[in-house]
């Protein structure tokens, strides 16, 4: 597959690294002119243009119209939407990715109908509040903005709902459990699965009646 | 009187908003406080100092209720990005914005925003002059 990638930052060259060692073509649009020169050396097999890929020439330049997918990676979030906004109008790119440097401007790229913007902040610290266990509770994905979401809850040893069948457990309407990890071992429970502490389990819920979940759960909130 | 929202306080910014102020209800926009400190003290306009790409600092600036935006940064893709969002979401009846380069202002064209290019309109000034 051929990839065009605007910012050849951190993010972008790893990126484009990475994309090449899975066998894909890969370009790398970059306005510095030096960083240029010396990628234009190192990496023999990418293809390394510079320029301002918000110029439609530049785009052209990189062949973009061949390419399935354009990623903005700048460091600026009107630069990667005016590139992706440039790639699909102008070159008909079918997907456009794009990084979000500042989660406050996501909403500006969903309006500007990037097809996958990432908001690498929010995704970090999603990954670091979970490292830390801040809470027994975590969101790990939520869908129609937020509306469902699919939360994992680590089971304490006081929680009401240790050493009974499912069949006992008495949840919230609007939410459904999907799955108990204990140690290595994933469970899809049935009425007849007991709850142990120390359990994760991992549940579906309308936001709603998220909080009466985890107090079923937990105990408290 | 008529509500105005300009984002940009450079030269330009600066100067249309002490020029409407006196007719009209003025709020400037820019992420430098020493910008908006330049309007002087006896601009009666409202200052608010943040970034024009928040959605948040356009509500602070209550666009909602906007006769009109200029957007006037020297930052090409931050105006276009910024008009075409305040058009899609706020009913704004005027987006004004400024794009200082020509091919970009003709690809961006699009009903209910206009595009003031620098440039072009020197150019037909000038013109004036050999016909």
């Amino acid at each position: 597959m051929y990839i065009v990638i605007a910012g050849a930052g951190r993010l972008g060259l790893v990126l484009a690294k990475k994309l090449k060692e899975d066998r894909h073509q890969v370009c790398l649009i970059d306005k510095h002119e030096g960083l240029c020169n010396r990628l234009a050396r190192e990496l023999k097999d990418i293809l390394i243009i510079w320029g301002d890929a918000t110029y439609p020439e530049i785009l052209k330049e990189a062949k973009i119209h061949k390419a399935r997918v354009c990623v903005s990676a700048t460091s600026s979030d009107e630069d990667n939407i005016i590139i992706a906004n440039l790639a699909k109008e102008l070159f008909g790119t079918k997907r456009t990715v794009a990084r979000v440097n500042d989660p406050k401007h996501l909403s500006l790229y969903k309006y500007m109908d990037v097809d996958n913007p990432v908001d690498s902040t929010s995704i970090i610290a999603r990954v670091v509040e979970e490292e830390a266990s801040f809470t027994d509770v975590m969101t790990l994905l939520s869908i129609k903005k937020g509306r469902l979401s699919i939360v994992r809850v680590d089971i304490p040893p006081d929680s009401p709902v240790v050493n009974k069948t499912l069949t006992e457990v008495q949840l919230p309407p609007n939410s459904v459990l999907v799955s108990i990890l204990r140690g290595p071992d994933i469970i899809i429970p049935s009425g007849s699965t007991k709850i142990y502490p120390d359990d994760e389990i991992i549940a579906a819920t309308l936001i709603d009646a998220e909080k009466d979940l985890i107090k079923a759960l937990i105990g408290k909130i | 009187m008529k509500y105005i929202v300009i984002v940009g306080c450079g030269r330009t910014g600066a100067e249309l908003a002490r020029d409407l102020s006196p007719s009209a209800n003025v709020v400037i926009i820019d992420k430098n406080l020493k910008a908006l400190d330049s309007l002087g003290e006896d601009f009666n306009g409202k200052k608010v100092w943040g970034d024009g790409l928040d959605l948040h600092t356009l509500e602070e600036a209550e666009i909602k209720q906007a006769h009109a935006l200029f957007l006037l940064t020297g930052n090409d893709n931050l105006n276009l990005v910024v008009g075409k969002v305040v058009k899609r979401r706020y009913q704004v009846p005027r987006v004004i914005l400024q794009v200082n380069d020509v091919v970009k202002e003709k690809i961006f064209r699009e009903a209910g925003l206009t595009i003031v290019n620098r440039t072009s309109l020197l150019i037909d000034v000038l013109k004036k002059y050999i016909t």
